[in-house]
């Protein structure tokens, strides 16, 4: 064991700061030392993306990293997305479709879509599946996530 | 969705969306881990089986933060060996402890704890137990676990045969040896496992002296805590199970399993909250697997293509222990009892065994044995038609049990009550337009340098198991029903306590679905609890396709009970007759005369005794009910699956193209939920046909412990599955309800691996195992193009 140091980052908008060991995973930090635990963990070894976050606007899985050498990075999570009142555009396109079951890898899957869609608003479906490839869910077979994401891609097109 | 009744029956948006959607469900690791928790980790054995030596803890104690580390002589002091009380002939009983003491019997067995005070020391300490193993010569594989110079996995089991069963009608042997044709095949499946997403996990909380709360990933909160009760010999009423929130379970949850009884018996010794999380290598080297299995088949039949008789000689890896609650019988039962499905085949034999070897052990994985099981009897259906140069289909449609002819009672004795086998198939033949693909198909199957194919799987789907059909297969101690109580509280809102737990099958949208139909009042105002004995009548739980079924029906029952209290108090309020109450959206009125009424919570005010009303004379106050279910035997379900897909000629790749399911589960209660059972399912299924394998060496070394090499399928594996539904209500079950939970799995299976070998015909290459993976494929394609040469 080392000492632990201290470890800031911009989550959500809003600079966070804790103390940890250098060699704790970045989802553990935000889980358990930042309380945000709506990213999940399902391998620890970066295959099944139920820990995707955004790390500087890009998607990443936070079992990969380690919390200390993103320090000072502006992190993404799923808890960042819908307002008090109102889910995000995505959120609500997966409720509408039933894009998911149990939810464990569903935060996953949300980030890894608002990224997609940022970088290409008007996706096929080859190009949602492709996409999607990098998160793995075990109840839903996808179409409905697949559904999910075109409609999503729709509604926030048409709300500019 | 706009909410007008009847509820059941509409795609009513989940519940649960919203807090899962936000991140805020509740798993077993989210939940608030209390000061001074004790964190333990699991020294697994690195040897399929070996005599433990010795165990040299001192080093790991001498890390900073480990309170002590234990073995399983420690253990044995707080839990006594668990057993799977299974009564069947020729059934081997024997016991487990929870950690290995002596011996270890599969690679990945617990052979001490670590105590610490955070998750990553116990990683530490785990490193710092110093194991000495003499390892022995191990029964890793299938083939030969019952030849007497295998190894022996216990003591007590000769030739690795727990159990052993067989079963003959009594013409069988005429009818077999008076057919004109007979095929013969064995059919190999792979082994595979539920894999969730999130993997178990508990956390034990000690209260008020020897209380204890325990919370864990599990699919079957009652069952666990009479175990846990048994097995530690701790007072039942004072261990509370429950359920957060289940990253999936698919029947891996079903199980309870020895890191179960382990953190709730330390919890209770140290007097301290105890938890432990499983990390995904524990998940695929520990969790139940599934599917070890090898079908060897005989089936008899006439010019016409009519089955005469089956033989079943069958045989599944049992692993190294049997688990509780359902012991190592239900895959090899399973498989011999279902095989005859939708065809009216009057003449059966099987023998079946399964056996111990020094590998995971084996469990309910969704849809138990029907993958294999229709594997095989679907696999013989195309290998009949194609030795008899008839369509698949028609051969299927001339063995079908014809609707008119429901109900049924197979030659087990399985009773089908209503379904729809003929009018499935018909229906999925259109939707993908079976026709038009056939005629189009070139009889050496390649289009665009792709061998294309297409496959039926038809089949039966065992759901809603009651207290006989565990009965009949020697699970004594599994109950069978389950329970609702139904509360209309003093404001009128519905509460509704079930004995199941969810693991995302949508049950706090579907179960008020069903309560608010049943008690005539709006679906907004029901609110279901589960997943906690303390508040929860006792029930059997979620696996096995059973929710719908028994919860519905308990639900139902208990609903009708308070709906016949609230009427009569109504009707004396009001002063009218019971019989002409009407109860409906949430208010009780005099028939015909709608403004002529109270509404709920005028009627719960008088129950309570809020207002100046008074009750019936002899009622009592309040407004709950209890009720159980116990369904029949099985309940039936229904479906046809059919899959076109492309095989590439140079690497063996499988692309499916089209997929349609046409299932039966009777009354659907939510379609947009069924949909996505099926979905999920027939994802698995292709998973397992064309990926998905756990991989023993020799050494009884599993291969591919991670998610890299145990392959799930992903988005770009799966098609967009068409799904409609036929509705065969059943009579034998209060609601009418089948289950659904495993059928996509189970179609999946055998419609995937008959759409290759029907792609591969023109090549003469003989499909008769899975994983079919591309290496395996382009491998068959060249062997037996060189051979065409």
């Amino acid at each position: 064991m080392s000492e632990k140091v201290e470890i800031t980052l911009t989550v959500n908008g809003q600079k966070r700061s804790a103390l940890a060991e250098p060699r704790m995973l970045l989802a553990d930090f935000l889980r358990h030392e930042l309380g945000l635990r709506g990213t999940h963990i399902g391998c620890e070894h970066g295959v099944c993306g139920a820990c995707t976050i955004l790390l500087d606007g890009r998607t990443a899985r936070s079992c990969l990293h380690f919390a200390i050498a993103v320090d000072g990075a502006v992190i993404d999570t799923v808890e960042g997305m819908a307002s008090a009142d109102n889910l995000h555009p995505i959120q609500e396109a997966f409720h509408q479709n039933h894009a998911l079951q149990c939810g464990y890898c569903t935060s996953g899957f949300l980030l890894t879509t608002l990224e997609f869609l940022r970088r290409n608003p008007d996706p096929d479906e080859a190009e949602i599946r492709r996409a999607l490839t990098n998160n793995l869910c075990r109840c839903t077979g996808y179409t409905n996530i697949v559904k999910a994401v075109a409609a999503a891609a729709a509604a926030m097109r048409a709300a500019g | 969705m706009t909410s007008t009744v009847p509820y059941i029956g509409q795609a009513m948006l989940r519940r649960e969306d919203d807090y899962l959607l936000r991140g805020q469900g509740h798993f077993i690791d989210d939940l608030p881990t209390p000061m001074g928790t004790l964190h333990l980790g699991f020294v697994l054995s690195p040897h399929a089986h070996a005599r433990i030596v010795a165990i040299d803890t001192s080093p790991a104690l001498a890390l900073d933060g480990v309170v002590t580390v234990l073995t399983g002589d420690d253990l044995a002091k707080h839990v006594k060996p668990i057993v799977a009380e299974i009564e069947f002939p020729g059934y081997h009983p024997h016991g487990r402890d929870v950690i290995a003491r002596d011996k270890v019997r599969f690679v990945g067995e617990a052979v001490a704890v670590v105590v610490t005070r955070s998750p990553y020391l116990a990683q530490d300490a785990i490193e710092l137990v110093e194991v000495e193993y003499d390892p022995l010569p191990a029964a890793a594989k299938l083939e030969g676990a019952n030849a007497p110079d295998a190894p022996q996995v216990h003591d007590t089991i000769p030739n690795n045969t727990i159990f052993q069963g067989d079963f003959t009608t009594p013409d069988f042997e005429a009818a077999f040896s008076g057919a004109t044709h007979v095929i013969r095949e064995r059919f190999r499946s792979g082994r595979v496992g539920g894999v969730p997403l999130e993997p178990r996990g508990c956390l034990a909380l000690p209260e008020h002296g020897d209380n204890l709360v325990f919370y864990s990933s599990t699919q079957v909160p009652h069952l666990a805590r009479t175990a846990l009760a048994r097995f530690m010999d701790h007072p039942e009423s004072r261990i509370r199970v429950i359920v957060p929130e289940v990253g999936g379970g698919f029947g891996t949850k079903a199980q309870i399993y020895p890191e179960e009884f382990t953190v709730a018996a330390l919890a209770l010794h140290f007097r301290q909250p105890v938890k432990w999380i499983q990390d995904r290598r524990e998940e695929l080297l520990t969790d139940i697997h599934a599917r070890d299995h090898i079908y060897d088949m005989e089936i008899a039949f006439d010019d016409q293509g009519i089955v005469q008789a089956l033989r079943g000689d069958i045989t599944t890896n049992a692993g190294a222990y049997s688990t509780l609650p359902f012991g190592c019988t239900l895959e090899t039962t399973g498989g011999a009892r279902m095989v005859v499905g939708p065809y009216r085949i009057t003449n059966y034999a099987y023998q079946a065994r399964a056996l111990a070897t020094h590998t995971a052990p084996s469990g309910a994985y969704r849809g138990v044995a029907q993958p294999t099981c229709f594997m095989a009897i679907e696999g013989l259906m195309d290998r009949i038609a194609r030795w008899l140069e008839l369509d698949p289909a028609e051969v299927r449609l001339r063995n079908m049990v014809p609707t008119a002819e429901l109900p049924w009672v197979n030659v087990v004795g399985v009773r089908y009550d209503t379904g729809s086998f003929v009018e499935s198939l018909q229906r999925a033949m259109e939707l993908i337009d079976y026709k038009g693909f056939r005629q189009s198909q070139p009889a050496n199957r390649l289009v665009n340098g792709k061998y294309r194919g297409i496959g039926i799987a038809s089949f039966t789907e065992v759901s809603g198991t009651g207290s006989p059909g565990w009965r009949a297969r020697g699970l004594v101690r599994l109950p069978g029903f389950d329970s609702g109580l139904v509360t209309v509280e003093p404001t009128g809102m519905v509460t509704a306590y079930v004995s199941h737990a969810h693991g995302g099958q949508g049950h706090y949208t579907t179960f008020a679905q069903v309560v608010a139909d049943a008690l005539g009042t709006n679906f907004e105002d029901v609110t279901i609890i589960e997943g906690d004995t303390a508040t929860t009548p006792y029930g059997t739980n979620t696996f096995a396709s059973r929710s719908a079924v028994t919860g519905g029906g308990a639900l139902i029952r208990a609903a009708t009970k308070v709906q016949d209290k609230m009427r009569r108090i109504a009707a004396h309020i009001l002063e009218a007759a019971d019989e002409d109450i009407v109860i409906e959206a949430g208010r009780a009125h005099v028939a015909g005369v709608p403004q002529h009424g109270l509404s709920f919570m005028e009627i719960a005010e008088t129950a309570y005794s809020m207002n100046n009303y008074t009750l019936p004379e002899g009622e009592e106050f309040g407004l709950e009910e209890n009720d159980y279910y116990d369904p029949p035997l099985v309940t039936m379900a229904n479906a046809a699956h059919i899959v076109q897909l492309s095989v590439d000629a140079e690497d063996g790749r499988v692309e499916i193209e089209d997929y349609a399911v046409v299932h039966d589960c009777g009354r659907l209660i939510n379609p947009m939920i069924v949909d996505g059972q099926i979905h999920g399912g027939a994802a698995q299924g292709i998973g397992e046909a064309l990926m998905e394998e756990f991989i023993y060496d020799d050494e009884g070394q599993l291969q591919n412990a991670t998610l890299l090499d145990y392959l799930l399928p992903t988005a770009e594996d799966v098609p967009l599955f068409k799904v409609e539904h036929i509705q065969s209500p059943s009579i034998d079950t209060v609601g009418g309800f089948k289950g659904v939970g495993e059928g996509g799995l189970i179609g999946a299976v055998p419609a995937v691996l008959n759409a290759v070998a029907d792609a591969l015909a023109g090549l003469d290459i003989n499909i008769n195992r899975k994983p079919l993976r591309p290496n395996l494929l382009s491998n068959l394609i060249r062997e037996a193009r060189r051979k065409a040469v």
